[in-house]
Order: structure tokens, then sequence, then C-alpha cells
């Protein structure tokens, strides 16, 4: 709490029990005969304690110009009952309003509070090593190229590049990545992580202000200044709301007692309830908040979203377009599948990583992950590697070829056909034909749950595009159980695909968004034509940052799921907040025109419904429900033995 | 120039809006934004007016609540 919320806390305190003091006055029996001067400074004793800075701050702001802002119209209401003779009413609703605005402002406290600490990654200091000393410093001062050492607990301040020491690191303050990496020298550590084993020691390759901490913290705090078009429909709103029912307050105390011939107590009575309910605060503070506790969640998730408008696209969305590789691919070759004629497949595969244990092509590499035994390079002589056709190796006494076609036909062997969608590996062992090894850029392990569960949230339409050839495509397609997919394309015809597609969801669907999801590199176009543009694997990547509107840090497909489920979950709070104050809002001016409600009633309609909808929209901030399980630890290199 | 101030002291939400309406409406003012939960205006103006821009901003600030404050 702060001194003010202490203060105000105190006098409601004080206030409540002379407020008490003269109901029981009022009400016992035994104490009828008190003489009313006695309730009657009771109550405004009460009165003085709890309302006297409103009471201040409303002739203040009249006399610098500003009527009709809260404080006033409190004022006017509370002392018009006061003048009807409603002393314990005009006192409690003083004493009530006041209650709310502790309420309102505790409650904004911690909603700060929690917000402040979603973007705890901000490091405080940096410790660099200047003329053989290490300085701690702040990590704004810390030159591009100057090296800093990052101990265990500490979050790393700058991006940059281990030059020594091997530790793991906790990077889910960005991600939501529970399993920590393993860094060793050479690697590039991004700032906003925390260190966690062992000391770094690290050359900065960006300055502070382009570091990825301060990208994000910028990205999220400005966040809120792209605003929804629900967000910009209350600020609308707001603004003719309390004229209106000032006005419609006024009309009320009299027109109706000049019409007719009801009393003027009465309806004066009316419109000061009318006077109570014009704030329209709940709705102007409970929206936004909403918006930003769900950018801070997503935010805590991985997932980050430039504005409350994005998200509030993404939670319409009914077609989502994909890019194939990079996005629900890998992006990287790994073995599929392994043929072997006349020996076990493992053996195969021993052979050709040990054949191809020297070469640095892309295919090796993914032999020899798979084979993941050590290689041992005395059983090797005798290599000889031919540019786009493959090696020649003696292992282990044997002379094996492994490439493709052309360098097994050079040497006389024959080779089955095979389909074209993939790359294969034609191994010979001693000038036989020994089987072959399906080399792909595997689709990641949770694509086809990410694509279940999109369609599952009531997705329409699923695209992939892909500059890939037929083939590759529709399998990749039909494996996902993606609705559609256009193969072959250039960079230029992904734009267009998508803006057919964006002129028929149009036509169909008033309020339906598109959202493409790339990843990032080479599809900018793409992002900035769709309604939502959403890069994944971003972290580090400046390119996919900038492109895109929600930017996925880790690149798990199911993180869109996630995505769309934080924004359809923040829409709803919002919608539901806008209905539940309006609603209550109205109720109550219905009743209290007709006379059913009263200033108590008034009350509840304006602090108690923003106190409501502010707990409400701290609602959004809680998202941890929507990550998807951890991922399993990584994935045995899929080895499916040929029938 | 664009630069980025706190601003403490504000009630509610209703304040921030007005607030940021009437700096909008200065003269030389591109862009203003008062956010209510992060507690920060942010000020877009002519660079050779800034400051003066920005000593008529803090009258407004005052002139609708004379509780808050306005820190760089």
């Amino acid at each position: 709490m702060t001194k003010k919320q202490k203060k105000l806390l105190l006098r409601i305190l004080v206030a409540a029990i002379l407020f008490c003091v003269g109901m029981l006055l009022q009400i016992l029996p035994q104490t009828a005969a008190t003489p009313l001067y006695i309730r009657l400074i009771l109550f405004l004793a009460c009165y003085a304690v709890i309302g006297w800075d409103i009471l201040w701050k409303a002739f203040s702001n009249i006399l610098r110009g500003q009527i009709f802002d809260e404080n006033f119209l409190m004022s006017l209401a509370t002392i018009g009952a006061l003048i009807l003779g409603e002393y314990a009413e005009g006192v409690a609703v003083m004493l009530f309003y006041q209650v709310g605005e502790w309420f309102q402002s505790y409650a904004v406290a911690k909603s700060r509070r929690s917000i402040a600490s979603l973007m705890d990654i901000r490091p405080d200091h940096a410790n660099v090593e200047r003329n053989g000393k290490l300085l701690q410093v702040d990590p704004e001062e810390v030159q591009l190229g100057e090296t800093i050492l990052i101990k265990p607990g500490e979050k790393v301040p700058l991006d940059g590049i281990v030059l020594s020491g091997s530790s793991t690191l906790d990077t889910a303050a960005l991600t939501g990545e529970a399993l920590p990496r393993d860094i060793q020298p050479g690697m590039e550590i991004i700032s906003g992580c925390i260190n966690q084993t062992g000391i770094l020691r690290v050359r900065t390759t960006k300055p502070f202000g382009e570091s990825t901490v301060a990208r994000i913290l910028d990205l999220v705090e400005n966040s809120s200044e792209k605003k929804a078009r629900t967000e910009a429909f209350i600020t609308r709103f707001a603004r003719y709301y309390t004229p209106f029912v000032v006005c419609a307050a006024l009309a009320l105390a009299i027109l109706p007692p000049l019409l007719t011939s009801g009393s003027f107590a009465d309806w004066v009575y009316r419109a000061l309830t009318f006077l109570v309910i014009s704030c329209p605060c709940a709705l102007v503070i409970s929206i936004p908040l909403s918006f930003f506790g769900g950018i801070g969640g997503a935010s805590k998730c991985g997932v980050l979203v430039k504005g409350s408008n994005y998200l509030e696209a993404l939670a319409n969305t009914e077609i989502i377009v994909f890019d194939k590789t990079g996005t629900l691919t890998q992006g990287s070759f790994s073995v599929s599948e392994i043929h072997a004629i006349g020996m076990p497949p493992e053996k195969l595969l021993e052979l050709a990583a040990h054949a191809e244990a020297f070469s640095n092509h892309p295919i090796s590499l993914s032999l020899r992950q798979a084979y993941a035994g050590k290689i041992d390079h005395n059983r090797i002589c005798d290599v000889e590697e031919t540019a786009g056709q493959g090696i020649s190796a003696i292992v282990d006494g044997h002379r094996i070829l492994a490439g493709n076609q052309k360098l097994l036909a050079a040497r006389g062997i024959a080779c089955p056909p095979c389909d074209v969608a993939d790359t294969v590996i034609h191994l010979a062992v001693d000038g036989t034909y020994a089987g072959f090894i399906r080399i792909e850029d595997m689709l990641k392990p949770d694509a086809a749950a990410a694509i279940r569960n999109l369609k599952a949230c009531g997705i329409r339409r699923t695209v992939m595009l892909t500059g890939d050839t037929e083939v590759a495509g529709r399998k990749a397609a039909q494996r996902l159980q993606l609705d559609e997919v256009y193969t072959q394309l250039l960079p230029a015809d992904k734009v267009e695909r998508v803006e057919q597609l964006l002129q028929e969801l149009r036509q169909n669907s008033r309020k339906g968004r598109l959202a493409f999801v790339g990843d990032g590199v080479n599809d900018a176009p793409v992002l900035a034509r769709a309604d939502v543009g959403i890069a994944m694997g971003a972290l580090g990547s400046d390119a996919a940052i900038e492109a895109a509107d929600i930017v996925l840090m880790t690149d798990e497909p199911m993180k869109i799921v996630t995505a769309l489920q934080i924004a359809r979950k923040t829409i709803r709070i919002a919608h539901e907040n806008i209905f539940f104050a309006l609603g209550v809002k109205l109720l109550i001016l219905a009743l209290g025109a007709l006379g059913f409600a009263s200033m108590w009633a008034a009350v509840f309609a304006d602090v108690g419904v923003a106190v409501i909808a502010i707990l409400n929209a701290m609602r959004a901030l809680r998202t941890g429900s929507f990550l998807p399980p951890p991922a399993a630890a990584p994935l045995p290199t899929a080895i499916r033995k040929a029938a | 120039m664009k630069k980025s101030f706190k601003l403490t002291g504000l009630d509610c939400a209703h304040c921030a809006a007005k607030i940021e309406g009437a700096i909008a409406k200065l003269e030389g003012v591109t862009a203003v934004s008062v956010n209510f939960l992060t507690q920060k205006l942010t000020l877009e103006a002519d660079d050779s007016r800034y400051e003066a821009i920005l000593a008529e901003a803090k009258k407004l600030i005052h002139k609708v609540e004379p509780e808050a404050d306005l820190n760089a």
C-alpha cells in the first residue's frame, strides 16, 4: 500500500465508526430520544472526515474551469442528498464512493505490479572488463565489442558471443520455454536470459538499445498505443456518456415536476442517483487493462504482440496461411528412412556415416547426426569426394560408395528408381548395391498437433504456401491434414495468393481475418500483406521482429494455438467487461429514473462495477494454461525401417 | 523529437484520456500518448519548440489533475 492508500484507509475506518454510531442512534429504540442535532453532528463529522478532499478538489477544479469531473458530480450528489434531508444516505454514498476508490487504486496498483513483474527482464547492471579491471556499470554504458562477464544468477545484459566458459541459460522469461539451454564458447547469447551455472565471458555484438531485451521491452510497453477497435469505441463512448447522463439528470430534476404535479424532492433525488453513475471509469480503465494483461500474459508465454489491434484481429482469424520450410518443417535435413539390402539398417547407416565422416555437406551432417555413435577415423581411408555426386571411401577395408545415382552409375552399378520428393543417398559396398537412405526436411514434431488444434479452435481454412516441388508440398500437406496447398511459388506469387485469399474472405465474412505464419526471414512482404503477420523462431532475429505483427520467440507451431487462445480469452474478457459495466449502469439508470434504485445502488454501479471489471481484466494476465506441454526431450532421429 | 516521461498520481483512466486529448490539441504536437497503466506519457513534437510545448503540456496536466507529476 502506498502512503496515499494508507491515509485513505484510515479515514475510511474513522468515518465508518462515526457512521455506525449515527445509524445505531437512529435505529435503536432506546436512543430514539436523543436530540436530532446530535445525530446531525455525527453525520456531518463523518461527511467531513471522508469527503473533505472530494469537496475541495471539486471546488478548485471549478475555479480552473474543469467541471463535470467525478469530484464535482459526487459533491453535487451528496450535498443534494443532505439538503433533501437524507443525511444517512448522503454520508453513506460518499463513504462507499471512497471505499470503492480505495479498492480501485489498490487493484490498479496490483495489476501494475503484476505487469511490471512480467517486464522484469531488464538487466540492472553489466560487469565490463576495462583496462584489466572488472567494472559494474549500467548496461547502456557498455560499448559494442567490449567484453563483459556474466556470473551465475545474473541476467545477460547485452546480446553477444561467448568467448569462454560454459553454462546453461534459462530463457523462460523470453520464450516461456522451461528447458534451459546449454551454452558453449562461440555461441551467440541473447540478453534477458538468466545465466544459471557457470561464469561466461562474452563479447557484445550490439549496444543495449538494440539488444533483444531492450527491443522486447520497447515493443510490449508501446503495444498499447495501437488500440483495438473495442478500445477506440470505449474512448469515444466515454466522451459522450458523462455529458449525456448529466444533462439527463438535469432534465429529470426539472421537467417531470413541472409537467406533472410530482414533488421536486423526489425527482431531484432520482436525478442525483444519475449523477453518481455518470463516471465512465469502469469502462475506460478495464478495457485497456484487459488488452494490456493479454499482451503481458502472451509475452510471458514467449509470444510478443505488437498492439491490441493485432490481438483483436487474431481472435477473429478464420484463415491461417503457412509457409512450409522452416515454419511447419524444421528447415534442415534429417534421415527419414533407411532401406538396407543384405545387412541391418543400423549397419548401413554406420557405413554411410563413416564414408561421409570428412564432408561438411548438410547431407553428411544429417547422416552423422542420425548415426549418433562415435565415428572412428582410424577405420576410414582413401576418401574421395566428387562434387555433385557423392563420396567414395574405404571403411573397414571395404570400398563404400555413397551418393546419387550418377555416382553409382559411373561405376556400373544400377539403382532402383526412387520417389523424387526427397533426397536419397544410394550406397554400394564393394561394387554391390546395398540400399539407400532417404533424407528429408522433417516436419516439426508438433506441427500436426498444431494444425489439429487450430481446426478444433474453429479456424476454417488452413493453407500452405511453398516454393518446394509439387510432390514434396502435397506430401507434407497430406500428413498435416492441411485444407489446401499451393506449390512452386516464388515470393511474389505468395503475396498474390494471399491477396486472392483475402479477397475471398472479405466476400464471405465481414469480421473474419487472415493470418500468415512464416519464419520472417524471406517472407516480409507476405507478413505485411496479411491481416496478422506471425513470425516464428524469432529469438535473436531482428528481421522477423521488424516485419511481423505477432512474434513467436520459439519455433514451435503449437505457439500459434497458444497465441490464438490468449487472443480469444482477452477479447472475451474485454467484451464481458463492456456488457457487464454498461449493462449494470443502464439498468440502474433506468431503475433510478423510475424511482426504484436508491443512491446505494448507484454507488455500486459506479465504483463496485469498476472494481469487479478490473478484477475480471486481471484474468487476462493468467495465460500459463495455454502453454503447450513441454516438448519431449530431443526427438530420437526417426528411423523407419523399410518394409 | 520523441521523448517519454513518467506520469504519476493519476487517479483514473478517464483523466489520462482527458490529458491526452488536451495535449494533442497543442500546436506543434505531432503525437502524444498517455498510458494510465504503465504511467507513461510519450510526447512527439517540433524539435525547435519542444521545451515550450512541454511546459504547456505540464500546465495542462496540472489543470486536469493537480496531483499528477511529470518526471523525465
